[in-house]
């Protein structure tokens, strides 16, 4: 039994990594921009197939997908922003119609990847030498621990970025208060698409991650990383990026160790408990911020 | 002489309501101009058409001469208005440091000359010794004192008090309005709205008076204080 927990903290630590990579984007995103990316999983997906791409295609191993996959989304994600956001703007609401246009937008992307890669699974046949590593009395894949090292290193330059840097206390200050940060000279516009650029970077480097970690993913695949991505933004409190952070860390964990406790079909459940729960009786998140409107 | 700032017909309309009608305004350098009037009579609104928060629907707003009219708020900022809110917006999450380097961001001084700035302007408002704790660990009034260090941060030319004195303790008050005094006297255009009459007559070289979006009175402290409307704006007899 020990080991088994074992092992659903050392996976739940990994997933969990994922996870909190897969809800900083959005909550990035709904904090700076007040956009709800309902193509956020998409995205991400989008991630796992540049990788397949690029090792199936170019021989690229994932560990150079991960840079690769940073710089194209960025430039992608800063372009769509043009196309995409100043629109949405000009809306009486933008925050509802951004729901509806994202909605539009992962049919629309889930499509297209259909239509590129068919509707089998995808995997990535690579292998790390040794396969695995020991981890205390386990045996943990070595593809799976170099996913977490890189998320401890993203979550950790994200964090730095975000409270160390004059434009990461910037996108912080743009999430507490975007109009006070407007009267003081900043351009928000800017300020906005690289927020949006920076998120779909993440997605993307998520993405190539997921294709290490999962055994298979699909051009449908994206629905599932947008659920988790709103778990965790809620857990974490709506725009904050230190709380998608944690949530998603303590979210794989919870996930993980229900697959130990409870039946397979229970554990399923168990992002939407703590969904629902986080609504009823913590709407502000774990970490109590409440999002200021 | 050019004034600092200027408005002249602005006006702002949201939907069948006029909130600004056909304002003009000037100060000049070093002036302080009262801004009066009841609630709803377009304060605020005329101050958000200013920095670009709001885009009047007709009229013009110059700033030393310069067009401004419609511009984003950014660009209005950086033609040298800084402003403050009736609620304080400070970055609650963020130290009082922080939240000074916020509108300095893209000023080509280093790190250490800006953080250096910041805390001269964390003494000026006597909140150095919380310079790294959380903005919203501050009183409404220190909240206050916080938002106006961080208007003065980027220097600029013509400054927007917007309430400054509401609920603010009264000896906070007395020294908000020295710091005040000390702005104009640096040549600033200072503009200042308050319910705070005592307040405004005492620090104002000329007020304003709005009642529904218009200006009913203008001149001196003692030609607003004794004008029959706006003591009926104000009393409503």
């Amino acid at each position: 039994m020990e080991l088994l927990i074992l092992n659903g903290l050392v996976n739940g630590l990994i997933v969990g990594g994922i996870y909190a990579l897969v809800g900083v984007s959005l909550t990035l995103l709904y904090g700076v921009l007040r956009v709800v990316n309902f193509a956020h999983g998409e995205f991400v997906i989008a991630g796992s197939f540049l990788a397949f791409v690029l090792f199936s295609g170019f021989g690229v191993p994932p560990l150079l997908a991960v840079p690769i996959a940073a710089v194209a989304f960025f430039a992608a994600g800063w372009g769509l922003y043009y196309v995409l956001i100043p629109r949405l703007a000009r809306s009486d609401d933008p925050e509802l119609m951004s729901f509806l246009m994202f909605y539009g937008v992962s049919i629309a992307a889930a499509a297209l990847m259909l239509l590129l890669f068919e509707a089998d699974s995808r995997t990535i046949d690579y292998t790390f030498t040794p396969v695995s590593m020991q981890v205390g009395p386990i045996y943990v894949s070595t593809a799976r621990l170099v996913a977490l090292a890189i998320t401890v290193v993203i979550s950790i330059a994200l964090a730095l970025f975000l409270f160390k840097t004059l434009p990461g206390k910037a996108l912080r200050a743009a999430i507490m208060n975007p109009e006070a940060i407007m009267i003081m000279g900043v351009d928000i516009v800017r300020l906005s698409a690289f927020a949006f650029a920076l998120a779909s970077a993440l997605a993307g480097v998520t993405g190539v991650l997921i294709a290490l970690v999962f055994p298979a993913f699909n051009a449908f695949s994206g629905a599932e990383y947008t659920i988790i991505a709103f778990i965790v933004v809620v857990l974490g409190g709506l725009g904050n990026p230190v709380g998608a952070l944690l949530a998603g860390v303590l979210f794989g964990l919870a996930e993980q160790m229900a697959t130990v406790f409870l039946p397979q079909a229970m554990a399923q459940i168990v992002g939407f408990v703590i969904l629902v729960g986080t609504i009823f009786f913590r709407p502000s998140g774990i970490l109590g911020v409440r999002f200021k409107r | 002489m050019t004034a600092a700032i200027e408005t002249r017909g602005l006006t702002k309309r949201f939907g069948g309501l006029v909130a600004v009608d056909k304002v003009d305004l000037k100060a000049a350098a070093g002036e302080t101009l009262g801004i009066i009037g009841v609630n709803g009579a377009g304060k605020t609104t005329l101050m958000n058409c200013i920095c670009g928060l709001y885009r009047p629907d007709d009229g013009d707003v110059f700033v030393a001469g310069d067009r401004v009219t419609g511009q984003p708020p950014h660009v209005i900022a950086h033609h040298g208005i800084g402003r403050t809110f009736q609620v304080p917006r400070v970055f609650r999450k963020m130290s009082l440091i922080d939240n000074l380097l916020v509108p300095v961001l893209d000023r080509k001084a280093s790190d250490a000359e800006l953080i250096e700035r910041a805390e001269a302007m964390l003494e000026r408002m006597q909140l150095i010794a919380l310079r790294h704790n959380h903005a919203e660990e501050l009183s409404g009034g220190q909240q206050k004192l916080l938002e106006m260090a961080r208007m003065l941060m980027p220097d600029p030319p013509i400054v927007m008090l917007d309430e400054p004195f509401a609920g603010v303790h009264p000896v906070l008050c007395k020294f908000m309005i020295d710091r005040i005094e000390e702005t104009a006297r640096a040549g600033k255009a200072v503009l200042l709205i308050s319910h705070d009459l005592t307040s405004i007559y005492r620090l104002s070289t000329r007020v304003i008076a709005l009642n529904q979006g218009r200006i009913i009175a203008e001149g001196g402290v003692d030609d607003i204080r004794g004008n029959p409307a706006v003591i009926e704006a104000y009393l409503g007899t």
